[in-house]
């Protein structure tokens, strides 16, 4: 029943000459919970609405299951989309928003009136069969239209950031029944959000977007733990940047990142030596702690700096740190009660394994 | 205890008294006078002895051909209403969704640069369209489609070309409006749950921009009732309507109570349209089962 995606090198331009999408390629497995993450006007909703049929690309194709559908209106592609803001029909009931679909598709009368009995009963909204829209709540809204798209059985489940409008909470309890509803339907399903945290949570793979293009695809832990660029390292979740050009150091290799600051790059590194480069480090990879660490000084991955503020976060404490060398870093510690909290103004000496370091395309 | 504060106007009040002033003095004091003109056996100013009748009324009841008169005001504003929704909408339509602002503003320039030109040029330019030896005729004829000319003019079919010429604007404008704030996505979703865009704009578009279809056809159908112009000299006096009805019964036969009555009919019937509206409207909107 689900169904294989493929973007093979599509491109949106629009009139003014506006690139919105560029040589966008990307092969949607499935049954695969798929996002494509990017900030506004990255291209990742004009991605979706070419995906339904809304917009036609300018160059390139889109096939479902090995079929070219780039030229097929939205009306035959079965593809069901929930959208930003429901666009549930205000003229209709509940019951009928939910029946519009099968009733396209012409399915006799009863069979409609069970099939919509069971999508309202799936999104745990059965007795509101007769209310309009405009009598929900926000979630509830976001429940009618997702029953409206899942009703009509569709091969390919387009979501343009359908739990935006919610709040933090309902947001992710929405979550988790999405996710369970994807993976009981056994839908593919086409995810846009500029939420990353959303993103790393829901999907089975992301595709990070930025002007138009896809920076990197991969796993949440791919994303996350081996950003390609320097984009992707610096959207998703907090990190440490820094450039410097590569030098030979005791055991390998290094990056001089400024001010005698000497950072030890993994062994696999591969790079000449001279050759500029970035490298991401995430807060959380780090140690903070008051020991000095004297005799790994000079190794690459420790340094010594001073804390400038410290911001409790519940489960963890992120601080902003000084290093002696003048670069200011994010390091965040779980909150495991170990030990107490560094107060800014006190010295300290981070830690982190060259391992732990990713070089980034700029 | 509190002291009960007394009433204060409110200064922010006194600026709607212009307006007020004006529609007490030029609206409702005139409309007033005709109601009462109506029942009246005479004018008081001139005449000292009027009683209160009905007979102006009473006339037009019994004989058939004031009736018949009404009848084909009402049925040449129907058709208008009608021509002039079938013509505007798709225009309003094109105007709402457009995205080129260029687009946009000739398309509005166009709806609107008719209604710069008078009502009188305007219906004698279709009088050289219209007429036997009129531009129209001699077309069909030199290409051989007919060999006598149409009898476009002199008749009802004249008289509703003009007026839906001189008020589709008021059609469009008005569905511009609401049909621009329907939301496009909506129409996609209806699309992307299978149904044709044709399916989609009878599902969708159609019925929620049904209060613009209302009051569109209302403000036609209320200004094609009253026309005076367009109906004479597209009509030749050979079709007569209540609006010329009118004028001959206050200028040829100085009966002023029974034109009052017939001006009070025409009343009636925008009135009465109004109501239809606000109540279907009502229905329509689903208001009625908001609590």
């Amino acid at each position: 029943m689900s169904a294989a995606i493929e973007i093979a090198s599509v491109s949106k331009i629009y009139d003014g000459g506006v690139r919105a999408v560029d040589s966008v390629a990307m092969d949607i497995r499935p049954g695969e919970f798929f996002s494509l993450l990017g900030p506004s006007g990255c291209g990742k909703t004009t991605t979706l609405r070419m995906i339904a049929g809304f917009d036609s690309p300018s160059a390139g194709e889109i096939r479902v299951d090995g079929a070219d559908i780039t030229h097929v209106p939205a009306h035959k592609r079965d593809m069901a989309m929930v959208f930003q803001n429901y666009a549930l029909f205000p003229h209709r009931t509940v019951a009928e928003n939910v029946a519009f679909g099968l009733r396209m598709r012409k399915i006799d009368k009863t069979t409609i009136a069970a099939k919509v009995k069971s999508a309202l009963a799936m999104v745990e909204l059965s007795g509101m069969d007769d209310r309009r829209p405009a009598q929900l709540s926000g979630g509830q809204q976001q429940r009618v239209a997702l029953a409206r798209a899942i009703v009509i059985s569709p091969r390919v489940l387009l979501c343009d950031e359908p739990l935006g409008a919610l709040d933090k909470k309902l947001r992710q309890q929405m979550q988790f029944e999405l996710k369970q509803l994807q993976k009981n339907l056994g839908v593919t399903l086409v995810f846009v959000t500029h939420d990353q945290e959303e993103a790393l949570a829901m999907s089975d793979r992301i595709a990070v977007m930025n002007a138009g293009r896809v920076e990197q695809i991969g796993t949440p832990a791919e994303i996350y733990d081996q950003p390609r660029t320097r984009f992707v390292a610096d959207f998703i979740g907090d990190t440490n940047i820094f450039r410097g050009q590569r030098v030979a150091i005791d055991h390998g290799s290094g990056i001089a990142v400024g001010n005698g600051l000497v950072l030890a790059l993994p062994v696999t590194a591969a790079a000449a030596d001279g050759d500029v480069l970035a490298v991401a480090l995430r807060p959380e990879k780090m140690t903070v702690s008051t020991t000095d660490a004297g005799e790994t000084q000079g190794k690459g991955s420790s340094a010594r700096g001073t804390v400038e503020s410290t911001n409790f976060l519940g489960g963890a404490v992120l601080y902003r740190i000084v290093l002696e060398s003048g670069q200011r870093v994010l390091a965040q510690q779980p909150n495991s009660g170990a030990a107490p909290l560094h107060r800014p103004g006190q010295a300290i000496t981070l830690g982190w394994r060259p391992a732990d370091l990713v070089i980034l395309e700029d | 205890m509190r002291a009960a504060s007394a009433p204060r106007i409110n200064s922010m009040a006194l600026l709607i008294l212009p307006s007020t002033l004006l529609f007490a003095l030029f609206f409702f004091l005139p409309i007033g006078l005709m109601a009462v003109m109506s029942a009246l056996t005479g004018n008081p100013v001139v005449m000292p002895n009027v009683a209160i009748t009905a007979k102006h009324y009473a006339r037009m009841g019994h004989d058939g051909y004031y009736l018949e008169v009404i009848w084909t005001t009402i049925r040449i504003g129907l058709w208008t209403t009608l021509a002039s929704l079938l013509v505007g909408y798709p225009l309003a339509h094109w105007m709402a969704r457009i995205r080129s602002r260029t687009g946009h503003a000739l398309l509005l320039m166009a709806v609107l640069a008719p209604m710069l030109t008078g009502i009188v040029v305007r219906t004698f330019a279709w009088m050289t369209l219209l007429s036997d030896k009129g531009v129209i005729n001699q077309i069909l004829i030199s290409l051989g489609l007919i060999t006598t000319p149409l009898q476009l003019m002199y008749n009802e079919t004249g008289i509703i070309i003009g007026l839906v010429h001189i008020y589709v604007p008021f059609m469009v404008l008005t569905l511009t409006g609401v049909i621009g704030r329907i939301d496009e996505r909506l129409e996609q979703a209806a699309e992307n749950l299978g149904a044709s865009p044709w399916r989609a704009f009878i599902e969708v578009t159609l019925p929620l921009s049904l209060p613009g279809i209302l009051a569109g056809s209302l403000l036609v159908f209320a200004l094609a009732i009253s026309a005076y112009v367009t109906p004479i000299l597209l009509g030749g006096f050979q079709i007569m309507t209540l609006p010329i009805l009118i004028y001959q019964q206050i200028s040829a036969n100085f009966n002023v109570g029974f034109a009052a009555a017939l001006g009070m009919v025409l009343l009636v019937i925008s009135l009465s349209l109004v109501i239809a509206y606000n109540h279907v409207l009502g229905l329509v909107s689903g208001q009625r089962e908001l609590q």
